[in-house]
Order: C-alpha cells, then structure tokens, then sequence
C-alpha cells in the first residue's frame, strides 16, 4: 500500500510540471499583456518597458518557466503582479474558504443525492422516480451562477431568510451550498440508481429474497454496499468537479476563496498568480483521485488482492 | 418523512422555476413595480429593509469592484476609494456645487509661487498627526517626493513628481535627493520646478499625491498600502482592515487635525457580480449603491418608482467618446473623420443608453473642468451631409470598419452597437471585434486598435488632464489614436508652461477647437450622471466633484440615522 501511495505522488509530479507548461505556453500564445492591463486607463508610455523589464517579462519564454520552475520547487510561487502580495500567502489564505464551501456543498449533494437515487431505484418508474430524475437532471443542467441567482432572488431577496452574501458563519454557506451541490447531487442520484438497478438483477439478491429477507435488510444491507462502489469513487472524484464550480459560486456570493483569485489572475494575466493557483488546484484534483483510488481499493476486497 | 422533505425540496424548486423571469440579468425590461418587501422590517420610504450586521451600525457600507491592487497611492493609478479617505494632500479638490471644485489648503496652509512661476513655497500645518501618533513635518513631504520616484518603489504616478528638478537623476537611480526640493524649517518647504507647470498645485491635489509618514512608510516595506495597520497616513479615517476580495473598511482617526467626521467608518465590500450587488442594496446590506460598478442594473433601478427617492446623482466631470486610428485608411482623412463626427446622435445616444441622464459634447473639455468652453460650435447631427463628406473623400459607398470592443465591459457593449448602427446609417460596414480585457488593452498600447469607444474623466481640475493624455507624442500612439499633426502635439506640450490661469484658458480653448472640431481627431459624445442609490438610514450624501471615480466622503452632514 505505501509503495503504491508513493508511486502516484512521484507520478503527480510530471502532471504537475507538464500543466504549468501548458498553462505557460498557453499564457505566452493568447494576446494580452499584464502591463498594459495593469495600467488600464492610465496607461503611461514611459513606463510600461520599466515596467516589463522589472516584470521579468522581457526575457525568452523559456528562462522564464525555468526560472519560474526552479523558484517553484524551492517553494517560491513568487509575487502576484497586480496584487503585489505573496502567492503562497494568497492561496493560503484563499483556500479554507473553498475547501469549507466545497465540503459543505458535498454534504448537500450526499445528504440529497443518495437517498434520492435510493428511492428512485427502488420506486423505478413510478412518479417519485421520474421526480427525484427530473430533479436531478436540473441540477446537472443547471448552470451554477443562474441558480445562483434564482436562490439568492427567492431565499436572499424575495424571503429574507438568508443573506445575499458573505461567509461568516455557517448560515452564510446554506445558499451556495445549496447552489453548488446541488449539481453533484444530480449526478450522485443518477449514478446511485443505475448502479443500485444493476445490483438488484443479481443472483444473491434473489437469493436474499427467497431466505424471506424484507426489502429494506435486502437493499440497504446486500444491494447498496456493492451499488455504491461506483459512487463513492465519483464523490471522490468530484472534489475536482466542486473546486471547479466554485468558481463561479465564489463570485456570486462574495465568497474570498480560490476561485475568484483564479478568475481575476486570468483576465488580468496575472501569472504567477494564475499559475499558482492552477498548480494548487491540480495537486487537490490528483490527491482526490488517488484517494479515490485508495477508497476503492479499501472498500472492494477484489481490488486488493489483484 | 424523506418523502416529504424531498417533495416540499421540489416544490420550492417549482416555485424557483415561476420566478425565472423575474431574475433574469438580460432582461431589457424591467419588472414594472416590485413587490414591498418582507412585512418584518422596519417600514421606510422606499421599503428597502435596514440589515445591519453587528458593528456596522453606524458605517457607510459602500461597493467596489475590481478590487484596488494597492493602497499605496504611489502605486495605483485608478483605485482610490481608501486612499482619499485615510490621506490628505498638500491641497484638496473640494466639491462647492455640482460639478465644481475648488482647490482648498490641506496639509498646507497656504503657498506662494514665484515671479517666474518656477519656485512653490509651502508653508504646512503645525497640528497635524499620523495614525501612528508621528507629527507631520516638510520631511515627510520630502520623502513622498523622492519615493515617487525611486525606482525600487515602482510607482506608477511619477508623473506628478516629474516636473521637479533632479527627478531625472532620482528617477535613475543616480542619486536619492531630489535637488528641487529644499526643506527650509520642519513646516516649510520649496520646491523648483524644471519650467513652469500649471497644474502644478492642482496635480498636487490628485488621490496619487496623498502624503506620506516617512517612519512608518519605511518601516512597512513592501506591506505599505497591502497590510492595513501598516499604511499609515494623515485623513480622517484610518485603514482599519483589507480582507483580500471580501472587504476593505477604514474608521474614523480620532485625532483628526480638522472636524471629526460624523460616520464610524467607510466599508467597500468587493463584489464582482452586478445582480449581486442590486440584490444587495435591495436587501438592505448597502448603504450606497454606485450604479458604475453595474450599469446593467441602472435602467432597472431609474425605472422604479419604489426607489425614485433613493437615487442621488451628480455630473460626471468626464466625456464618452469614439475614436479611430489615423494610421488606418481612410481616418487618415479630415473628411472622413468629420463625416463621422456628424454620423452621432448624441441626444439619441443619451436617451437610449442613460435614460437622458446626460449632456452631449462637442469639444474634449467636460463641464466641471478648468477651460470648460460653453460656447463651443455644436457639431450638428446630419447623415446627409456626412455621407457627401464621404462621397467628396472617395467614399461614396462608405468603407467597412471594425470598432474593438473590451469584453468585460458589459455596459460598453449596448453602446458599441448602437454607435455601429449610427455608422451604417452613413453608409459604413461595421463589424465588432470583442476582445477579452488584457487583449484589449495590450492591442491599444501597441497602438494598433482600429476604433474604439472608452470614457476618461479627470483626475485633477486641469484641461491638460485631457488633451495632454490623449494627444501628446507617445500618449497618442499608446492610446491608438495615432493622433499626426506634429505642430499641433507641440502646442499642446507647449501649453503646460502657460501660468496665467487667464492666458491658459484661452490657449486650451483655441487646442480644443483645433485638434476636435478643426482636425476632427476624436469623436466627443456625452458627459454622462454618476448615478448613486442611497439606503434610507444615510442621509447627507452627496456625490463628490466626480472626476474621480472614488468619492470623497468628507464632509458636514454626512450620517447615519438608523
């Protein structure tokens, strides 16, 4: 087990300098310039080769990344170059409020997203299933930042029972919550019931049946323990897929965390800052994989023999 | 019992579908009344409930978006909203009516300039504090000079302090002392400038010129203007707490030299999504809603009765305007340039897009602003006689353009389509090239955009605020104007050496006439309202001179009454 754990962490490590150099290239290929849109409106002709020159910006791509890799490595993520500030320190910062936003939103999309794939495959076909489907199919639809704006209109504006924005205690968090895990919900429920129909067709099911077993010992006890092999590596997977949606989620309801500094770093090409919060990001993607994989491994006794 | 959770999960889901409507950012037209809102609170005139956190009750909560990159105000060039709050300059650009300013002493007392308009002699308040408890002396006016412009600051405004003599040497790293500054005793100070300059002391009253506590601004180091507690000035509020993309918030200095402010302290959440900010003034969570940071939400807001007391609003002392690069084919012609001149509906463009709430301009100078010239010749709007200007050019069959458009800008881009359709009215083919915002700007550095429609408003009460920027060597290039009568760039550089206030209003008013109506470089449109709405607990407020995109929120009767 720990040879295979440290088998993955070396290979995250080409991942990660194979997404910085993409990104970099990336960065290099599409128009724009962090001078000039750091100035703005007030651009200053003498200024923007001070400027550039001081920025590092005027040398070859390729020192560069170097010089960006090996400052990286010694854990120097540099200085963002619009907000002038420690990129290490920023992510830092940064983070707990994505990560807090991201659990509570796991917690919505597993709390709703089980049982109602539970219910819907034991009730298949009846109202209740295409309800809880339909449900679901909005969810996975839905973009996050128009519900967004439909809760916080209801819940924020309309009720007046929750704040429009902020993130100072946990009631804060029920909308974008709400809103965020709404979408992993939809595809828990779907993959939850199709899974739970397949196991249902077995053998051992049937043979539960016969012994007299009620429907509740034969599905929570037999069926769902093999049902939800497949789920619970999704719900780690999505760690990834929530991180994403935060982004917008951030935006719309004033929440400081990581998304909203990717999304600034990115429309004023800010680099370091970008590329500091992609690699961070990649990192959380491969370790929830690989606890994914870990979980997997631990909960089917098949996969550990092989 | 999950049953019927989930079931009453789906209703409220239903009920979410019905208002989709409502909701919708894109909406052209707005819900005709509004609902009041919830019974629970306390009744108001517009009914917009008073949600207070705990410990804002007597802070104006305001918005801002993007967030500044710094509160050092050597380093921003566009985000003040702090900096004029927790600073004070030499000289302050002070509101006396709508849309006028005065220049007022501050942290001078008074000043004389000499004979030959070369020395300023600043004679400096005695009483005067720090946040930190320092006194204020004419070394720390030294030291911001000379900061400005050493080049590990990295200022961005050094062209406030350029016009002094030495700034070259400092500028180069040659040497820290800025010989044109001499300190005479700790509360007087000279300065000599390269050739006279005269918008000296109104550029002094500029947000980047705000002062500095030479011990407290070293002792921070590169935390200067990003960590609150270490950026320190002398204004009536002090820099309480900046927390990265949430809020910025500043409060009262108790040992203000002048009047204590009535207000605790001065809140801008940050906030980059325009429903959101609505739905938060709607809510009651802000005090004052700066509809720029959302024009989409303007219409919306103008529109309803509810909140027709609600909204306070002031000229801007700024200008709208199209241009074109005269690089490119045909803009290269005079005749062409006038035909689209005479192609803008101003009045139409105003009412279309401000729901009135602006006045054409035919010249560069917006009323507010030193040399405004209220007499200039209109340019009339007449189709006709551009498109013979056109045929006269070689152009009887118009020519196809291209207007640049900054994507994030999302209330530039009605704007942009309606100036295209003005233009095809010509007989022109215009197409739209959206651009993400870092493209745009780099483009337009390289001097390479083809037309481009943008805003500027002034940082200082000074006309070389306007024509200097936009049509002086360099600039001009930077700004893709591409702007080519040599003659006429020296004019304008010229004129900043003209002192009597007299002899340079008439000069400026002669570059204006020359360089917009004769030369037809740009295309002036209109001066547009800062359009703010105020909660019902802030009473007092008043939009600032409004050059400035931030305010300046001190002044009497500014309060909260909850």
């Amino acid at each position: 087990m720990a040879r295979y754990i440290i088998k993955r962490i070396l290979v995250a490590f080409p991942v990660l300098i194979a997404v910085s150099l993409i990104l970099f290239v990336l960065l290099n290929v599409v128009p724009g310039d962090p001078v000039t849109v750091m100035m703005r409106e007030h651009i200053k002709p003498e200024l923007i080769e001070v400027f550039r020159e001081r920025m590092g910006l005027n040398d070859p791509i390729l020192v560069q990344f170097g010089r960006y890799m090996v400052n990286a490595l010694r854990g120097d993520f540099g200085m963002s170059y619009k907000l002038q500030r420690d990129v290490s320190a920023m992510i830092r910062e940064a983070f707990p409020h994505t990560i807090k936003l991201a659990i509570y939103a796991a917690l919505v999309a597993w709390i709703i997203g089980i049982p109602a794939g539970i219910l819907s495959a034991v009730k298949q076909n009846t109202l209740v299933d295409r309800a809880f489907m339909s449900f679901s199919l909005m969810g996975v639809s839905l973009p996050v930042f128009w519900a967004g704006l439909l809760m916080q209109y209801l819940f924020a504006f309309k009720l007046g029972w929750l704040p429009v924005t902020g993130y100072y205690s946990p009631r804060y968090y029920i909308l974008p919550a709400i809103v965020l895990g709404w979408q992993s919900a939809g595809t828990i429920a779907r993959l939850t019931r199709s899974n739970l129909l397949e196991v249902m067709k077995n053998d051992y099911i049937r043979t539960a049946r016969a012994k007299g077993l009620g429907e509740t010992v034969v599905v929570v006890g037999h069926a769902l323990k093999n049902a939800m092999l497949p789920v619970v590596t999704m719900m780690a997977m999505q760690v990834a897929g929530l991180l994403g949606g935060a982004v917008m989620t951030e935006s719309i309801f004033g929440i400081p965390g990581l998304g909203r500094i990717t999304v600034d770093a990115m429309g004023t090409r800010d680099m370091p800052l970008l590329q500091g919060s992609v690699l961070f990001i990649t990192a959380i993607i491969i370790i929830g994989n690989m606890v994914a994989d870990l979980l997997y491994a631990f909960l089917d006794p098949r996969i550990r023999v092989e | 019992m999950k049953k019927k959770t989930l079931a009453l999960l789906l209703t409220v889901l239903f009920v979410l579908g019905a208002f989709a409507g409502c909701g919708s950012p894109a909406a052209s037209t707005p819900p005709a009344t509004t609902p009041t809102a919830p019974a629970a609170t306390e009744p108001a005139a517009s009914g917009i409930p008073a949600k207070v956190a705990p410990g804002y009750e007597n802070i104006m909560r305001m918005v801002t978006n993007p967030q500044p990159d710094t509160c050092d105000p050597q380093q921003t060039t566009e985000f003040f909203c702090v900096n004029f709050m927790i600073f004070n300059r030499l000289a302050e650009a002070v509101t006396t009516g709508p849309g006028k300013t005065e220049l007022i002493p501050s942290l001078a007392e008074k000043w004389e300039i000499s004979e030959d308009a070369l020395e300023y002699t600043f004679y400096l308040r005695k009483d005067v504090k720090f946040h930190n408890g320092n006194d204020f002396t004419a070394e720390d006016v030294k030291y911001t000079f000379e900061r400005m412009l050493w080049p590990e600051t990295g200022a961005k405004n050094q062209d406030f302090v350029d016009p002094i003599v030495g700034s070259d040497e400092v500028m180069a790293g040659t040497t820290k002392e800025l010989s044109g500054v001499t300190i005479v005793d700790d509360y007087t100070i000279k300065v000599k400038l390269k050739v006279p300059f005269g918008p000296f002391i109104a550029s002094m009253a500029a947000p980047a010129m705000g002062i500095l506590d030479k011990e407290a601004t070293e002792a921070a180091g590169k935390d200067f203007g990003l960590a609150a507690d270490k950026t320190i000035g002398t204004g009536p509020y002090y820099f309480d707490k900046w927390v990265l993309n949430d809020e910025l918030l500043v409060k009262r200095f108790d040992g203000y030299w002048d009047k204590q402010p009535e207000l605790e302290g001065i809140s801008w959440k940050i906030i980059s999504d325009a429903e959101t900010m609505r739905m938060m003034f709607e809510a009651g969570e802000l005090d004052v809603f700066d509809t720029e940071f959302a024009l989409s939400q303007l219409e919306y807001f103008t529109n309803s009765p509810k909140y027709a007391n609600n909204i306070i609003s002031g000229d801007r002392v700024g200008i709208l305007y199209l241009t074109f690069n005269q690089q490119i084919k045909p803009f290269d012609d005079v005749r062409v340039r006038k035909a689209l001149q005479m192609a803008m509906d101003r009045q139409g463009l105003v009412d279309a897009l401000n729901g009135g709430r602006g006045t054409p301009r035919y010249g560069i100078f917006p009323a507010g602003v030193m040399g405004y010239n209220p007499n200039l010749p209109e340019i009339p709007y007449d189709p006709e006689q551009a498109k013979a200007l056109l045929a006269e050019a070689g152009y009887p069959d118009g020519f196809e353009m291209t207007i640049a458009h900054d994507s994030s800008s999302t209330s530039a881009l009605p704007r942009v389509e309606l100036l295209a359709s003005l233009l095809e009215d010509i007989g022109l083919k215009v197409t739209i090239d959206s651009m993400d915002s870092a493209t745009w700007f780099a483009t337009r550095a390289e001097g390479k955009l083809p037309a481009y429609t943008s805003t500027w408003s002034a940082d200082y009460n000074d006309p070389d605020n306007f024509i200097y920027t936009f049509f002086a060597p360099g600039n001009t290039v930077k700004r893709s104007f591409n702007f080519n009568n040599p003659a006429l760039s020296q004019r304008i550089v010229d004129a900043r050496a003209i002192v009597d206030p007299v002899a340079r209003e008439k000069e400026y008013q002669a570059l204006e006439i020359a360089v917009i109506q004769e030369e037809a470089a740009w295309i002036p449109l209109y001066s547009v309202q800062h359009v703010f709405l105020v909660n019902d607990r802030l009473k007092g407020f008043k939009p600032s001179w409004n050059g400035w995109s931030d305010g300046w929120y001190y002044y009497d009767g500014l309060r909260i009454e909850n």
